[in-house]
């Protein structure tokens, strides 16, 4: 656990560092995978279908808010219709409109939600939604889920029903139509997605949120239920046709994301958890405080110690430079130190800061004889400094 | 002198200003009624035009059967048919807005009633120097 946590603070700091360069990429890919799957699941327009076009709409959404993604999404898809049909753009354009007008407005920033779901459930994995939605989001999200679920649905249909758009005259304009939104309002697999996603959001969300002990490992696996059970009596109802075998192994998938999710954003320690209560003038508080899992970064500084010291009285200075010269004090040091003989003066030091912290991890490293002890384990040597403290003249040196 | 304490709230009032805080921000220089009212007013306007939008398609879609029956058909009930769907539509639209705004301003008051108190807290450090 602690490797992972480890990793876990690197990863932090890694993305601290480079935010400024990640976010943008991250950005971009998202929006490259996202015209590229439309693309290629659509592709009736065969201008659009190119990369250099793909390449340049996913660098622009890279430097442009989120919503950026979602509107050339939209643009993407029903340039794509249009292409195909204009009524099928037509139709497309107003579901679009319709979602926008009544449930986008409230939930404007879920703009990740809205790609991401029809993303995944065009690469099959959609199940993981609902449950990270839950965990991460609020509960409006779930009509941001539910939007994306729409539109999926909504694209797919238009794919299936491509080759009879095609066959139908320029004159059948009023049966295109018909075929498309009947076809969309009488989907019944996208009603019981809805439903089951929209309830397990909600349920997740509302687990998470109680103060029992790993409230979030519960959430995720009661979401986790709920969904297949909602999916499984839908199926039943309406035979959907939803493979079980996809469901479950989907519902596998998701709990291990969750799991992911839970280690990055609530990873806490209940075995340490402290339950505390006071009272003021006018209440009684029952606090329950669970601390957070959390190594703290070891820092490590090279420092050059110049084996030189002036001869004259100059107290406990250091000189710089001139390594070659004879050494001082702290040489002779050195070489009465074990196992040190043969080393040239001017040494290289590790120097090892662990700040103390508020977890146990932390608390252990800034003891001074675990610390070396951890020190040797893990195969560094040298100069040990206590919570990362001013360095002193005379080091704290324990040689192995 | 620095003092890390005031570091610290200046740092978290920044981020909350630039983040959450602005659309709080947005949202308390309304009076609770003027804020609701407009935000009704436009959950009316968006709801009567996804209710036209909606209407349109359904006449595209049965464009025919009104045109074979329309000599027949009761045109009166038809449209009081379709102003209580109007009306239903845009109400519920216009009463859950009612709701989340509601909800959504009292919450903003209550991060802005905190942001106050630690800007006020910040203005007394300073005072205190």
């Amino acid at each position: 656990m602690t490797v992972l946590l480890e990793m876990k603070e690197r990863l932090k700091l890694i993305y601290s560092k480079c935010e400024v360069f990640l976010i943008p990429i991250v950005k971009f890919l998202l929006a490259f995978i996202t015209f590229n799957t439309l693309n290629d699941r659509m592709g009736y327009m065969a201008q659009l279908d190119n990369m250099s076009i793909v390449l340049i709409a996913a660098l622009a959404c890279s430097f442009l808010p989120l919503g950026a993604v979602v509107l050339l999404g939209a643009v993407f898809s029903l340039m794509h219709m249009y292409a195909l049909s204009m009524e099928v753009a037509l139709v497309g354009l107003c579901l679009y409109l319709i979602m926008y007008l009544l449930f986008f407005r409230f939930s404007p920033k879920d703009s990740l939600v809205v790609v991401l779901t029809p993303l995944l459930c065009a690469l099959k994995i959609p199940y993981v939604v609902p449950i990270a939605v839950g965990l991460l989001c609020a509960p409006s999200s779930a009509v941001s889920v539910g939007c994306g679920v729409a539109v999926y649905y909504l694209l797919q249909m238009v794919t299936e029903s491509a080759p009879n758009i095609r066959t139908m005259g320029d004159e059948e304009i009023l049966d295109k139509i018909r075929l498309l939104v009947e076809g969309f309002l009488g989907n019944k697999a996208m009603l019981v997605i809805i439903a089951a996603f929209a309830i397990t959001v909600v349920t997740v969300y509302l687990l998470r949120r109680l103060s029992v002990d790993y409230a979030w490992t519960i959430a995720m696996i009661a979401g986790v239920m709920v969904n297949v059970v909602i999916l499984l009596v839908g199926d039943l109802y309406y035979d959907i046709n939803l493979s079980v075998g996809s469901v479950l192994l989907g519902a596998l998938l998701a709990i291990v994301v969750a799991k992911v999710i839970e280690f990055f954003r609530f990873c806490v320690d209940y075995s340490r958890t402290e339950r505390v209560q006071f009272e003021d003038d006018e209440y009684y508080y029952y606090v329950k405080a669970v601390p957070k899992m959390a190594v703290p970064m070891s820092t490590r500084t090279v420092k050059k110690i110049n084996s030189q010291r002036s001869r004259e009285p100059m107290g406990n200075t250091r000189p710089s430079g001139g390594g070659r010269q004879q050494a001082g004090r702290d040489t002779a040091d050195d070489r009465s130190a074990p196992g040190r003989g043969g080393r040239p003066s001017g040494r290289n030091v590790v120097v090892e800061r662990a700040p103390g912290g508020n977890s146990r991890a932390g608390r252990t490293a800034s003891g001074g004889s675990r610390n070396t002890a951890q020190g040797r384990k893990d195969g560094r040597r040298g100069v040990t400094v206590r919570n990362g403290a001013d360095l002193p003249d005379q080091y704290d040196e324990e040689w192995p | 002198m620095l003092s890390e304490e005031r570091i610290v709230l200046m740092t978290r009032m920044a981020s909350y200003e630039q983040g959450e805080g602005r659309k709080n921000i947005k949202i308390g220089n309304y009076f609770r009624s003027d804020y609701i009212t407009v935000q009704v007013l436009k959950a009316v306007f968006c709801g009567t035009v996804a209710f036209c939008i909606m209407f349109g398609l359904y006449m595209l879609c049965n464009f025919e059967e009104f045109m074979e029956n329309l000599y027949e058909m009761d045109i009166f009930g038809f449209a009081r048919d379709i102003l209580t769907y109007f009306c239903a539509m845009v109400g519920g639209y216009a009463a859950l807005t009612y709701i989340v705004c509601t909800w959504k301003y009292a919450m903003a008051k209550k991060s802005l009633k905190c942001y106050y108190h630690n800007l006020k807290k910040l203005g007394s450090m300073y005072n205190g120097q």
